[in-house]
């Protein structure tokens, strides 16, 4: 049964009454939501098995339970599928640069466009029936983000993929520890914690050789000025810090000077987080390149990142998608190389065994021959990579016609097109994450479904990827 | 079971999006780019907002010996103030006592010019005796440029105002056209119902000479037909002058089975009615005109009425885009004529479409409401409709409450009201509305609360509500209370010295990268686009306040012209008293006097300055310097 079947089968049995979705409610806060709750007036969650803040499974899964950490790379713009992991040759369009040679597993491959990468195809697993609900750029990075229809129910309230790992990784993170559990880099429009608390949201930053921005007490003086500077803003400041009279934001700023102390001077935090120009050469000397390299870095430190985002934009590509100085193939080698740097430094490091590398782009682009303006338009069909975490590398799952237009096999158990609700799914299965798990915290009341409508497996995880 | 089935009804409500599987019209701000507006955020502002208790009054400044409440007479007796406090007697609430000088010319200062006070100016108001001396800073402050600084930069977010969004680029000409315009404007203090005229009937040829025609760019939409355009233009003006962003979701479908439970006006507003809104934008053109020859951009763009491919009436025939086709239903026309929903009217014969919306919007009550609902939240935090762009035209007046079970929306009808009518008796004066507003005794009661604070009763006024200040407030306050100025170089606006001079938030004062441009994005200032700004706090904040350069040459003595380079030959009691009102505006308490007398007074002079050093970095890090409480 298709998903779409079971949509509809699950509508014929239960009509959709169009209760207001929960943005057309009058707004409840969570305190005023769980006051109501509490004197009894809302009735539902009262009467049910179901409490309020209770955290329930309602499908035994097994995970896959392979990674322990996670590196998203999101294709901001969306990339040609049909130029590159899923390629086509268009006579007549597609420039001879390109070189596609036929790969075992994989099929045609554009060495042109990735000379480096193609040294790394045994790791890489391609999935092309994966195919995008929305072709609007915002909603779709949204989408992606959260794992689900941002329109829909609790698309609004709905944290990023990152904070619900942060979240759930939490009681494994160490008192020694202190890197933030969910970091997003060059993603300055990565989506937050939703209605998780602020703790579980991306730590945004930019690489740089110098490290993570003013971590460092050596500008104001060295540690012993910072270590006095610090009991003095205690001393003066407590009073309005610690219960403090005023509330929740100046108690959650004192928590996050706390975990900011604990950053500062920290061996661990310059040496993930710095990096030599020889290594940022290795990795292309690019924004993205040094997000791969200190992503590998961060990594390999051990201090509680587990989710990683890493933007890579540029590539929503309506005129001159073949330009050679501003077209697909500058992108791609800026991609080349710090995606095949990365995957090679976390596979001597041993890292790559359990650590997820996902990497889509909002959608695909339009297929055949290109527009009148030399580029390629929005599409559904596109494609998704995946590796590291014992993922099985060379080859592609699911084929698409001739002309990448559609899917011809969709290469996985559920026989039907792969979604982003499946990637989440995936992510959370790969971490030993439940992904059926319902919270019963969130602040309309209704339950949020870590991955919507799994209680039903309406979506799942690619299993495939480790068969 | 009969609970399985329940929770198989929720999970199914929601699913009609997923339903017809591939969305490619689904471009509704509600939930795109612009949903962090409704993460969170009753939790948010109710977690902020009623964050003060009862110990605040031990733990903020003591009331200082010569601070004086005798200037308060001000407010009393205004009718405004007398709706207010009727509401709280009438349900049982205290209100708590007014707040000092201190507080006040701190508050007041930050909420109308985004600055901490300096010292001349805390210590000449403190020593007036005068009855008026609340008033007459007042005066002081709406006539300063730092007036027109603070509300250019809240106006540009209003009104979108940024070189780039995610569908249109006005590049940085026709931003800094759009800023030139608003701040102009402000400097005239031209009425506001002008305001609105212009930009929403901007008509011209160049949106790098005439800023206001960057107000209809904003509503450009990319990869769809024209309607996609207007039903944006539309959906932009009726969220913005008329605080009714739900013409969004109506604009894409019938209130009926949408709204029912949120708007009683929109629940059986239909998308026909919406497109006769839409419909005023029909003539209206928007041409990218390349600015110099050749490739690539810049580009600039005309507005221009019944030109190009904008000379008909609203069409129904579009099966592709950014919303749901429109297609006429049997026996519709396939045309809609604008029609103003509220008032039925159409243009007069011979008026241009929008001149007729912007004639229209204008002389509706609902504007007036809206903007000094704006207005009011920007002094308070909470606005009497909250968030105020969710106005229910419905249940708005007091004369006429709605059928039970709904309610009337403002948390207090009357003074809502109230605000509006005087608005409109002052010619739409932005002045005159902030003066009433800072003049109330409402405004100016204390965050301190005597006994226990029900959050409940936020929405009364009753206790000055706190909240972190805004990027470029706590950038410009580092600024005063340091002496030490900052410069930028701006393309096409030349030096700027205050971040609250920038003409937009994004990539300001220079790209990605740029140390001062983190600084001032880790305090969440957004990007007018589809980033809001945010007053929550963050790890990266403490960060900054602690390491960040900008705050470390700011506690330095050797910095030229610093606050400790020209303080630290003082006496050690003068000296902490200099910093305290330099930098928190008032006077130590008597424990943290003693505190940093104790530090100061360690070791030799060397040790004396790295003290002094230390302790001006501690004030800046201090909670009572980054709220305005």
């Amino acid at each position: 049964m298709t998903d779409k079947q079971k949509f509809e089968r699950l509508l014929t049995r239960c009509p959709v009454n169009h209760s207001p979705l929960f943005f057309e409610r009058p707004h409840l806060s969570r305190r005023r939501f769980f006051q109501i709750l509490g004197s009894g007036v809302s009735g539902y969650f009262v009467a049910a098995p179901l409490r309020a803040g209770e955290v329930v499974s309602r499908a035994g899964v097994t995970t896959q339970n392979k990674a322990k950490n996670v590196i998203f790379i999101l294709l901001s713009g969306a990339m040609s599928h049909i130029d590159t992991f899923d390629f086509k040759n268009v006579p007549g369009a597609t420039p001879s640069t390109f070189a596609p040679e036929n790969v075992t597993g994989i099929g045609l491959f554009p060495t042109g466009l990735f000379p480096k990468l193609k040294n790394n195809l045994s790791d890489l697993a391609i999935v092309r029936s994966m195919r995008a609900y929305a072709l609007v750029h915002g909603l779709a990075r949204t989408w992606m983000q959260i794992g689900r229809n941002p329109t829909s129910a609790l698309g609004a309230i709905a944290p990023n993929i990152g904070s619900v790992v942060a979240l759930e990784m939490e009681p494994q993170r160490l008192a020694t520890q202190v890197f933030p559990t969910f970091l997003a880099l060059n993603s300055g429009d990565a989506i937050g914690a939703g209605y998780f608390a602020a703790r579980y949201a991306p730590f945004k930053a930019e690489p740089a050789a110098t490290g993570l921005r003013n971590t460092s007490s050596t500008a104001a003086g060295g540690p012993g000025v910072f270590n006095d500077r610090w009991s003095l803003l205690h001393l003066l400041d407590d009073p309005l810090r610690v219960r403090s009279p005023l509330g929740k934001p100046a108690e959650d700023m004192d928590a996050f000077y706390a975990q900011a102390r604990a950053m500062v001077d920290n061996p661990a935090v310059a040496q993930a987080f710095m990096f030599s120009a020889a290594d940022s050469q290795r990795y292309g000397n690019t924004a993205f390149g040094n997000a791969c390299l200190t992503s590998q870095q961060v990594l390999a430190a051990n201090q509680g990142t587990r989710y990683i985002q890493i933007t890579l934009g540029g590539w929503d590509m309506h005129q001159d998608i073949y330009d050679a100085t501003d077209g697909l193939a500058p992108l791609c080698k800026t991609l080349d190389d710090g995606l095949s740097a990365l995957l090679g430094d976390l596979q001597s490091s041993g890292l790559l065994h359990e650590t997820l590398i996902v990497m889509q782009g909002e959608f695909g682009r339009t297929v055949g021959p290109l527009t009148g303006d030399g580029g390629r338009d929005h599409f559904l069909q596109q494609f998704i990579l995946f590796a590291g975490a014992g993922v099985k590398g060379g080859r592609a799952l699911g084929r698409t016609d001739p002309t990448g237009g559609f899917v011809e096999d969709y290469g996985w158990s559920r026989n039907r097109e792969f979604r982003l609700e499946d990637v989440q799914a995936t992510i959370y299965s790969a971490l030993g994450i439940d992904w059926t798990k319902i919270r019963t915290d969130d602040p309309f009341g209704r339950g949020f479904e870590y991955v919507p409508y799994a209680k039903d497996d309406v979506y799942g995880p690619l299993n495939e990827l480790w068969a | 079971m009969k609970n399985s089935t329940t929770r198989q009804c929720l999970l199914a409500i929601g699913m009609a999006a997923c339903l017809t599987a591939e969305v490619q019209h689904a471009d509704c701000t509600l939930f795109g780019p612009q949903r962090d507006r409704f993460v969170r955020v009753p939790d948010r502002d109710l977690q902020i907002l009623s964050a003060t208790s009862s110990e605040v009054a031990a733990t903020l400044p003591p009331l200082p010996p010569r601070s004086r409440s005798g200037a308060l007479q001000s407010g009393t007796g205004s009718e405004l103030d007398d709706i207010l406090f009727a509401a709280m007697r009438a349900n049982g609430v205290t209100p708590a006592e007014p707040a000092t000088d201190q507080e006040f010319i701190r508050r007041v200062t930050l909420d109308l010019t985004g600055r901490i006070p300096t010292v001349p100016e805390l210590t000449s108001f403190l020593a007036d005796s005068g009855p008026n001396k609340r008033p007459a800073l007042v005066e002081r402050l709406l006539a300063s440029p730092a007036w027109v600084d603070k509300w250019t930069m809240y106006f540009g977010d209003l009104f979108g105002n940024s070189a780039v969004t995610s569908q249109v680029r006005r590049a940085a000409d026709g931003r800094n056209a759009f800023y030139h315009y608003i701040k102009s404007s402000l400097q005239q203090n031209k009425p506001y119902d002008q305001m609105a005229r212009e930009l929403i009937g901007a008509t011209g040829q160049n949106s790098y000479e005439q800023g206001e025609l960057n107000f209809p760019v904003g509503g450009f939409m990319g990869g769809g037909p024209q309607q996609d355009t207007y039903d944006r233009q539309a959906a932009d003006a009726a969220q913005i002058f008329l605080g009714i962003a739900h013409v969004d979701c109506l604009l894409c479908h019938d209130g009926r089975r949408h709204l029912d439970s949120l708007s009683l006006w929109g629940k059986d507003f239909t998308r026909s009615q919406a497109w006769g809104l839409a419909g005023f934008y029909a003539r209206t053109q928007l041409t990218r005109v390349p600015a110099t020859p050749g490739r690539p951009n810049p580009y600039y763009w005309s507005v221009l009425n019944d030109f190009g491919r904008s000379r008909a009436d609203y069409t129904l025939n579009t099966t592709s885009g950014n919303r749901p086709e429109r297609l006429p239903r049997p026996g519709q026309s396939r045309t809609v004529a604008p029609v103003y929903p509220f008032s039925g009217r159409g243009p007069n014969p011979g008026e241009s479409y929008r001149t007729a919306l912007a004639r229209e919007i204008t002389a509706d009550f609902q504007f007036s409401r809206a903007a000094v609902n704006y207005v009011w939240k920007q002094f308070f935090g909470l606005g009497f409709v909250d968030p105020p762009d969710q106005f229910d035209p419905a249940r708005l007046d007091p004369n006429n409450p709605p059928p039970d079970p709904w309610t009337l929306q403002p948390s207090n009808p009357q003074a809502l009201r109230k605000l509006a009518q005087d608005f409109i008796a002052s010619r739409y004066d932005l002045q005159a509305l902030q003066r009433q507003i800072v003049n109330s005794r409402v405004y100016q009661l204390s965050a301190r609360y005597q006994g226990v604070w029900n959050p409940t009763w936020d929405k009364y006024y009753a206790r000055h509500l706190i909240r972190r200040l805004d990027a470029e407030e706590i950038h410009d306050s580092l600024v005063i209370a340091s002496g030490v100025s900052a410069t930028y170089t701006l393309p096409g606006l030349g030096q700027v010295n205050w971040a609250m001079q920038f003409p937009e938030t994004a990539n300001t004062p220079a790209g990605r990268g740029n140390a001062v441009t983190a600084f001032l994005d880790s305090f969440l200032r957004g990007n007018r686009d589809d980033v809001l700004r945010s007053r929550e706090t963050s790890l990266p904040q403490a960060l900054n306040l602690m390491n960040d350069n900008f705050i470390l040459i700011r506690a330095r003595v050797a910095t030229p012209n610093s606050l400790l380079a020209r303080s630290l030959g003082q006496p050690d009691d003068q000296l902490v008293t200099t910093l305290w009102l330099n930098v928190l505006s008032r006077d130590p308490t008597d424990a943290e006097r003693a505190a940093a007398l104790d530090k100061l007074r360690g070791g030799g002079s060397a040790q004396r300055t790295r003290n002094a050093e230390n302790l001006l970095w501690a004030l800046y890090n201090k909670t009572d310097f980054f709220f305005n409480y």
